[in-house]
């Protein structure tokens, strides 16, 4: 039996209302994530990964959203909780680590004024107690000579150091649970490995589990143990990453992974998905990827919905038949 | 591919006097550093390195849209590195470049038509007439629907922007086409279009191609040959599938292991090798080899003597004292 999730993501919808009709940003997500267990959501631009996670921790802030649906958080509904219940969740409970490290820090005040802060509002500790901790911390995140760098201003940081900074800020109050909105899409390769590296060994050894955004499939493969994909504020395919991977079923997942140029081999042509995502103004009533699917059929009209087995579920109208079928063509 | 050199570089160094983050003051940063490379007519040459490694500059020193400080570029057996910007115009046409971000580098107050256009007319390519067709015919070669000419740049997605810049370069029919990070604003699915398109358009016109991308997946897929650069400087070159394999340069070697690999297969994960530190300030580059002070296996000899970029087997240079799978 499954220890009970710590969080429950069941049927978010995010629309806005905008000047051309209602835009369906999030619509109809649902997943969970287990005690310790690292969660990768990946999808191109626009397929409404941020949206889904600001709206959960209610930081949406526009007049025109309409946010229905439920998450569950220690099996607590947070969904709709007023700023003020939210504060000790946001940050303390639940880190958040963000693509642009300047997103979380400011940049008048030095680093380590930040993390005092933050340990000040969420535990009961003296301003004493929080500077050693936040030095402890930012030891841990590999910043070289920590005494001194805790008086430095962000601007004095490489990059990659500045996102260590963050995720010194969001380990500071053990979190149950890490929010990473493309932690490394801004950063070179080598200091991706280096905070990718930092994130795994840090989740061990704080037992946190990890919500991962990225639109990297690479960075999905190498972190996550299980894996939503996302297409039009949809999840098209859920499931273990080494079966998605490895035995994707949904088509546009089967795109998206033929399209990826890889470092190890090199083919002539790359799979293309083809025509450009789907506007969120403009999905249709039936399946999300239908204009641009090649096995599509008439029934294609309809929404299909997440189903399978083995806990690995995917929303499209192909029989099993019909994908091995499509599958084995492909490989020979 | 022929053995035709379409351009020789040798020994290009550009520095830009900037204010150092560590010292404050006004300070000479090399962007690059002495780079030697040949570009042969028909081929790919891949240029790959982290940000601030010097690859944007370098290709605007090769094309000439940026002085070099010293050193000589030779495009089409013409030393251009000294030439008046009037001389130099005639052989501009015939090198052209695509941008990584096709937004800012399209007027937005122009139709996309007149976008294309634009290099025809400046060059007296003929009639309005003969402009237009041509347009047309640019549109159809890169696959975008002539019935969009009068539309602006806004109303396209990111992939069919780009298609817009590549149809501009492709106006004047240049021999070479420098393509800074072309696809790194895209979505993957998108990416592969373009890259597809590049791949027939270089088959069908004989285009040779400097592609420059930190993706190191994007820049095997494309590239015959690749150049690795580091503060500046190219510290390996070789053939793509080679390099890939064997990498020589233990900064190659760092950079090949951490690529996160989708691992679909049950062959063995490369080990990784997590390099420490950051890439120093190119105001403040570091004694002997420039890659010493992050490298796993330097010696005190690689703080003291800069290792040269040796020719270790034809057609594969390393800048290391200690390369790997040289034997
Ligand atoms: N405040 C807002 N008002 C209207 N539309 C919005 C708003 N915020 C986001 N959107 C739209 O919601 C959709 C989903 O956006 P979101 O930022 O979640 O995408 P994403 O998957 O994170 O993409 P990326 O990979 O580019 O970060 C997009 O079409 C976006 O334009
Ligand atoms: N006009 C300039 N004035 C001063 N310094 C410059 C200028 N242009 C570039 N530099 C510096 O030269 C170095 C090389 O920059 P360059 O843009 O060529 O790198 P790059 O490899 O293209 O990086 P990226 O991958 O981020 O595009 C950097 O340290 C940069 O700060
Ligand atoms: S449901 Fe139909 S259109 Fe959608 S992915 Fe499956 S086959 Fe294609
Ligand atoms: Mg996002
Ligand atoms: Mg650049």
């Amino acid at each position: 039996m499954p220890e009970s999730p710590v969080l429950k993501v069941s049927d978010l919808k995010v629309t806005f209302a905008t000047r051309q009709g209602p835009l369906r940003a999030v619509d109809g997500l649902s997943f969970e994530v287990a005690p310790k267990e690292v969660v990768g959501i990946v999808g191109e631009s626009g397929s409404g990964k941020s949206v889904s996670m600001y709206s959960m921790l209610g930081l949406v802030r526009d007049a025109n959203v309409t946010i229905t649906g439920s998450v569950e958080f220690q099996g607590r509904e947070i969904l709709g909780l007023s700023d003020k219940e939210m504060q000790p969740i946001r940050g303390g409970e639940i880190g958040m680590i963000f693509q642009d490290p300047m997103t979380a820090l400011t940049p008048v005040y030095t680093v380590g004024w930040q993390i005092v802060e933050q340990l000040r509002t969420h535990t009961t500790m003296t301003k004493a107690q929080a500077r050693e901790r936040a030095i402890e911390l930012l030891s841990e995140v590999g910043i070289p000579d920590p005494r001194k760098r805790i008086d430095h201003y962000p601007h004095e940081f490489s990059g990659g150091m500045r996102q260590r900074v963050v995720i010194a800020m969001a380990l500071s109050c053990n979190p149950k649970l890490l929010i990473a909105d493309e932690p490394t899409t801004a950063l070179d390769v080598t200091t991706q490995a280096q905070i990718l590296d930092l994130m795994v060994k840090l989740q061990d050894s704080y037992n946190s589990s990890i919500v991962i955004i990225t639109h990297d499939m690479g960075v999905i493969a190498e972190m996550a143990h299980r894996v939503v994909v996302m297409y039009a504020g949809r999840p098209a395919e859920v499931g273990p990453e080494i079966d998605v991977v490895r035995n994707p079923r949904h088509p546009y997942t089967w795109g998206l992974l033929g399209a990826v140029p890889r470092i190890e081999s090199r083919n002539d042509r790359l799979a293309t998905i083809p025509g450009n995502a789907v506007s969120p103004l403009d999905i249709p009533e039936g399946c999300a990827f239908a204009d641009r699917c090649e096995y599509r059929m008439d029934i294609c009209t309809k929404r299909p919905q997440l189903k399978g087995a083995n806990d690995h579920l995917d929303a499209c109208w192909l029989s099993d038949e019909q994908r091995v079928a499509i599958r084995t063509k492909a490989s020979s | 591919m022929s053995n035709e050199i379409l351009l020789k570089a040798t020994d290009v160094v550009k520095t830009f006097s900037t204010r150092s983050k560590k010292f404050g003051r006004p300070h000479l940063a090399t962007a690059v550093n002495g780079v030697s490379l040949e570009i042969r007519r028909g081929e790919t040459l891949g240029i790959v390195g982290e940000s601030g490694c010097g690859k944007s500059t370098l290709a605007r020193c090769l094309v000439q849209l940026l002085p070099t400080t010293s050193g000589s570029v030779v495009f089409e057996g013409v030393e251009i590195s000294k030439l008046s910007r009037r001389a130099l115009r005639p052989l501009r046409r015939k090198m052209q470049l695509v941008f990584q971000d096709p937004y800012a580098s399209l007027n937005p107050r122009r139709t996309v038509g007149d976008i294309v256009a634009e290099p025809l007319r400046i060059n007296k390519f003929g009639t309005e007439v003969v402009i237009q067709e041509r347009v047309r015919e640019l549109f159809r070669t890169v696959g975008l629907d002539v019935n969009s000419l009068t539309r602006y740049p806004h109303e396209f997605s990111g992939g069919q922007r780009q298609r817009i810049g590549i149809a501009r370069a492709l106006a004047l029919n240049p021999s070479l086409v420098v393509a800074d990070e072309p696809v790194s604003a895209l979505d993957v699915s998108v990416q592969a279009q373009v890259l597809n398109l590049m791949a027939d358009l270089q088959d069908k016109f004989n285009l040779t191609y400097l592609f420059i991308a930190h993706d190191l997946g994007v820049v095997r897929h494309v590239s015959d040959r690749v150049g690795v650069m580091y503060l500046g400087e190219i510290v390996e070159l070789g053939d793509a599938d080679e390099l890939y394999d064997r990498p020589m340069h233990p900064y190659t070697e760092a950079l090949l292991s951490v690529v996160p690999e989708l691992n679909d297969t049950d062959a063995p994960r490369r080990e990784r090798i997590i390099l420490k530190g950051d890439v120093p300030d190119p105001a403040d580059r570091p004694s002997g080899c420039s890659f010493h002070p992050r490298c796993p296996v330097a010696t005190d000899k690689c703080k003291e003597v800069k290792p040269a970029l040796v020719e270790i087997r034809p057609g594969r240079s390393v800048a290391c004292h200690y390369p790997k799978n040289a034997g």
